[in-house]
């Protein structure tokens, strides 16, 4: 009985993700040039994707268990303690980016010693992580407040919602914000 | 005010240093074999695929688990019926999900501008014994992240879904690797 009820209820969201993972991929094979052309990038992309997800659905569920707690709901969304969630959310997002920058610069340089202009290969390296962080960061936490004060509207229970739709999306977004900062940093540096 | 962004930075920042030290390496793997992905992006597109419903199982057969140790119908054996029947069918799952996700990126790829460079049934065979493998090892590491947890008496539901996450990105990459040098490209 355990069994049916697990396949039918998480299949289809399941399914939805490998769908979601589908285009993330695409999007990915999409800027193979840039891979190509900027080493170190292709470093990033899973730590990035993971602080993304890491960070993102801790905030959905704290804003969830907030909801249980009564302290916020969607006459009552935009208080202190929701200010308090996100500028967290958004510090510990630039700060672990910076971490993701320096660690993929460091490892790239011990491991293939590329011959390149270090400083210039750091700062591109760095400014990319940090622009993609942070873009993807606000999306996702203005989408997540979003996502959250629909399911208070209609009264649903934010802890079954916010984690799976997260995880579909931020993916993709995710993606597509490391894509654009790429874009821009190649374009600029 | 129970919310403090001092709080939130001072619990979150040690746990994604850590996740982050264990995707950068993720990332190396993925840097070594870069000649591969880019001759065949079918399987840089497959990447997410593999990872995310490797994680996604492990998450839900995680929150399963914990919620059956919080309310009592699981006990932390490893011979656990209940436990086993859910392990078998997140296994289950997996296995045909993976199926039929290679057979779609096939076509989405095949439909698409990007050369595909490789005959379906070994994309397919490479691909399903990656998810295969994966989700096996996976939700081993959920049950025994969820025992662990709730022995230890911390929530399971915090400690699952990244520790599985993290696990699935790396190995789910290292297996895809392997899986390509056996099947050959």
């Amino acid at each position: 009985m355990f069994a049916k009820e697990m396949v039918k209820q998480s299949l289809p969201l399941l399914i939805l993700c490998g769908l979601g993972g589908i285009v993330a991929g695409s999007t990915l094979g999409v800027m193979i040039d840039l891979i190509e052309k900027i080493p170190g990038l292709i470093v990033v992309i899973p730590a990035i994707i993971a602080m993304r997800g890491n960070i993102s659905t801790a905030f959905g569920s704290r804003l969830g268990s907030a909801y249980h707690l009564g302290i916020i709901d969607a006459d009552n969304m935009w208080n202190e303690e929701l200010k308090q969630n996100i500028f967290g959310s958004l510090l510990l997002s630039f700060l672990i980016s910076i971490i993701i920058g320096i660690l993929a610069f460091i490892t790239t340089v011990i491991f293939f010693s590329p011959s390149l202009n270090l400083r210039l290969f750091a700062l591109k390296l760095i400014s990319i992580v940090l622009i993609a962080g942070a873009i993807s960061a606000l999306i996702l936490t203005f989408l997540t407040i979003l996502i959250i004060y629909l399911v208070f509207k209609r009264g649903y229970d934010p802890d079954n919602i916010t984690g799976p739709a997260l995880a579909t999306f931020g993916d993709i977004i995710t993606i597509l914000c490391i894509f654009g900062s790429a874009f821009l940093v190649e374009a600029v540096l | 005010m129970i919310y403090d962004w001092k709080k939130i930075v001072k619990h979150g920042l040690p746990l994604l240093t850590l996740f982050v030290f264990i995707e950068i390496f993720a990332g190396q793997i993925l840097q070594g074999e870069q000649d591969t992905l880019v001759k065949l992006p079918i399987f840089l597109i497959s990447i997410p695929v593999i990872n995310g419903v490797g994680g996604n199982l492990g998450s839900v057969l995680g929150a399963r688990i914990a919620s059956g140790l919080h309310v009592g119908y699981i006990d932390i054996d490893l011979k656990d019926k209940t436990m086993r029947v859910n392990l078998l069918t997140s296994i289950l799952i997996g296995i045909v999900l993976y199926f039929v996700l290679a057979i779609l990126i096939y076509l989405v790829v095949l439909f698409s501008s990007t050369q595909v460079g490789i005959v379906p049934m070994k994309f397919i065979s490479i691909v399903l014994g990656t998810g295969i493998l994966l989700v096996c090892v996976i939700s081993l590491a959920s049950i025994i992240t969820a025992f662990w947890s709730f022995k230890k008496g911390l929530d399971p539901d915090d400690t699952v879904a990244p520790v599985v996450t993290t696990i699935g990105d790396t190995l789910g990459i290292i297996f895809l690797f392997a899986f390509i040098g056996v099947v050959g490209i």
